[in-house]
């Protein structure tokens, strides 16, 4: 597999080793590097390791105050735009804290006011009792000794929790050292803290999983039909009590493992607790996520019911916009594991071709895997910056993107469809109904005449009045079978606009406990 | 087509790099355990032989091989062949897992001593 040249970037040679054309599958001849400090000259679009520890990991935790101590930039960057919403009116996507440091602070020291804010912040949310704070490069280059504030906070307000993440923007390449980061201070500082109250024989933390539109809802739907308790979820809609009680599982379900493996394989090393990895999109993969779960705890059928059950209602769904969705081109650009989760079974259940997988922040072992997953001839590339994103787009021609909001603007800009694979456009996208959900948006993307529309300069190009008008069936159904088109088992989407409220109101099966791990 | 341990090993091959994650852990030692146990239980089942599952790590491994077992029903060739040769071919399928993922792999981050 040959190292892909850019042309735009020959000028900057260490780029040539972050990009590779899949040839075969021989994962030994070429890796994209991965995971390294950005190069100066390439203009990155990543987060830095503050973003990382607070945007992406602590903030989707419900029930807390989240509150950065450092200038007013850092925390107004991290705050909402990722939809990770929670079953609580959404406390922590509506308000955000920080200490509001200046530069009189940075002379002066910003201990005093850190406290000042976090009993201010306490004051005016007497609910809430527990507190996230972040670090940022501000206050880890003065010294604020924020843990010593914490402690001192903690003694004075005996009722209240608060949890340090020291992960300063400078502490790693991207985001992804700051995932690193609270992974590992959240183990050592927090977990083994409270005993929870176990009401089932089966018992899981679910981890790597932010409720990105609902998607922990959905998954925690299935979990509980098959009487699973979820002691907590690390961390979308996760409570942060909850996740001091992370080390009574017997099991941990790893989604995001590019986020959130840290803890997996610390809580192995320590508590014994091991670690299964998933997939929670698509039907053959999650299908087989669910199989192995009920395989772990001798708990097969409920497995095989909900499987059933939720394959027989939506996969004519998915098959509709599968039919009209083949060999459509796509370009796989999201962050850092979706590459992996999407690239094989984006093509296996919905025809589409990937034509390109990229990580933003993602290591090589992501690479490992999405290379592994996509099909010969995709384009791998670790971290690229614009010029190459735009390289590429007019090289291999997408009918879509699907990425983040940044790399998306720019793919707009030349007329390239983009999916927001970070927040989601009408998400939820995981489990079986999420999945057509996902099917909907590709295949709104890819026919939407709105795209077409975008190329006419109105300011003197000719609108054409008898050519306008188009329909569905004009734009993605010419070249279909009669067979598909008349099918009277295909159909496209009928679920409701928000598919998760309901499942907040849904009562699910009680089985009594065997008091042991019943197939042990 | 006549199928060998050699080309039986390969299909098996891509089906796990195309559709498993277990054998894909950060750290080379990692990897080395998970490649050993679950291809060893793999062995076990397809040769219908007794394969422990008491511990919850055990038992995770084993999750991951029955499951893998399950869904390769779709290699009709795999029932017919004997335990002599399943056994050879699952030996090869676990020196070619480690020869990809670990041995001659390009992943720098394998060695790193901490996770
Ligand atoms: S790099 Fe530093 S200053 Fe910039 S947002 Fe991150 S923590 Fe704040």
């Amino acid at each position: 597999m040959p190292y892909h040249q850019f042309e735009c970037s020959k000028c900057i040679p260490e780029r040539i080793k972050h990009a590779v054309d899949k040839t075969k599958n021989d994962l030994t001849e070429a890796l994209p590097l991965g995971y390294l400090n950005t190069i100066p000259g390439t203009l990155s679009e990543r987060g830095c390791a503050y973003c990382g520890a607070k945007h992406v990991i602590g903030t989707p935790m419900k029930d807390v105050i989240h509150l950065s101590h450092g200038p007013i930039g850092c925390t107004y960057d991290t705050w909402q735009t990722k939809r990770y919403i929670s079953d609580n009116d959404n406390f922590q996507i509506k308000y955000t804290f920080a200490s509001d440091m200046k530069e009189k602070h940075i002379v002066f020291g910003a201990e005093k006011v850190l406290k000042n804010n976090i009993i201010e912040a306490f004051k005016a949310f007497p609910k809430i009792k527990r507190m996230t704070i972040y670090q940022t490069c501000a206050s880890a280059l003065i010294g604020d000794d924020i843990k010593a504030i914490a402690n001192e906070i903690m003694d004075e307000m005996p009722d209240v929790d608060i949890f340090v993440c020291n992960s300063p923007g400078f502490a790693g390449p991207s985001q992804s050292g700051g995932h690193h980061k609270i992974n590992l201070a959240w183990v050592n500082d927090k977990v083994g803290q409270v005993e929870p109250k176990i009401t089932s024989d089966y018992v899981i933390n679910y981890v790597g999983e932010y409720n990105i539109q609902g998607d922990q809802e959905v998954m925690q739907d299935y979990f509980k039909r098959m009487g699973i308790q979820i002691l907590s979820t690390f961390t979308g809609n996760g409570s942060y009590d909850d996740l001091r009680a992370m080390h009574r599982a017997q099991l941990n379900v790893l989604e995001c493992a590019r986020s959130a493996e840290y803890i997996c394989d610390e809580l192995r090393k320590r508590y014994g607790i091991p670690r299964m990895d998933i997939d929670g999109f698509g039907f053959k993969a999650l299908t087989s996520s669910l199989r192995k779960i009920g395989l772990f705890f001798g708990i097969e059928d409920r497995a095989e019911a909900i499987i059933e059950e939720e394959t027989k209602r939506w996969k004519p769904e998915l098959d509709w916009y599968a039919a009209r969705l083949q060999g459509k081109k796509i370009c796989l650009w999201p962050g850092g594991s979706k590459l992996w989760h999407w690239a094989h079974i984006i093509h296996e259940e919905m025809g589409l071709e990937v034509v390109s997988v990229y990580t933003k922040f993602g290591h090589q072992g992501d690479m490992e895997k999405g290379i592994s997953r996509c099909e010969a001839g995709a384009l791998a590339i670790d971290d690229p910056n614009e010029l190459e994103s735009l390289e590429a787009m007019y090289k291999l021609k997408p009918d879509l993107i699907v990425t983040g909001k940044r790399p998306g603007e720019v793919a707009k800009k030349i007329r390239v469809p983009y999916l927001n694979a970070h927040a989601y456009h009408n998400g939820p996208y995981k489990g079986f109904e999420g999945w057509v959900r996902f099917a909907r948006d590709i295949y709104n993307a890819v026919y939407s005449p709105i795209h077409k529309l975008s190329l006419t300069d109105i300011s003197k190009d000719e609108i054409t009045t008898d050519k306008s008008f188009v329909t569905r069936q004009m734009l993605s159904d010419d070249q279909l079978d009669e067979s598909i088109i008349n099918s009277e088992k295909l159909h496209e989407y009928t679920g409701e606009f928000d598919s998760v409220k309901k499942l907040r109101r849904k009562e699910y099966p009680q089985y009594p406990m065997k008091g042991k791990l019943a197939a042990v | 087509m006549e199928i060998t341990t050699e080309s039986g090993k390969d299909a098996l091959m891509n089906y796990i790099m195309k559709n498993c994650l277990w054998q894909f852990n950060s750290r080379g030692w990692d990897r080395k355990l998970q490649n050993e146990n679950i291809i060893e239980k793999a062995t076990q089942i397809l040769c219908m032989e007794e394969t422990t599952k008491e511990s919850l790590a055990d038992r995770c491994y084993w999750a991951e091989a029955q499951q893998l077992v399950n869904e390769w029903e779709c290699f009709s060739w795999l029932k017919a062949m004997n335990s002599v040769d399943i056994k050879t071919m699952m030996g090869k399928l676990k020196e070619a897992l480690d020869y990809q993922l670990i041995t001659n792999s390009l992943n720098e981050e394998l060695k790193n001593p901490n996770y």
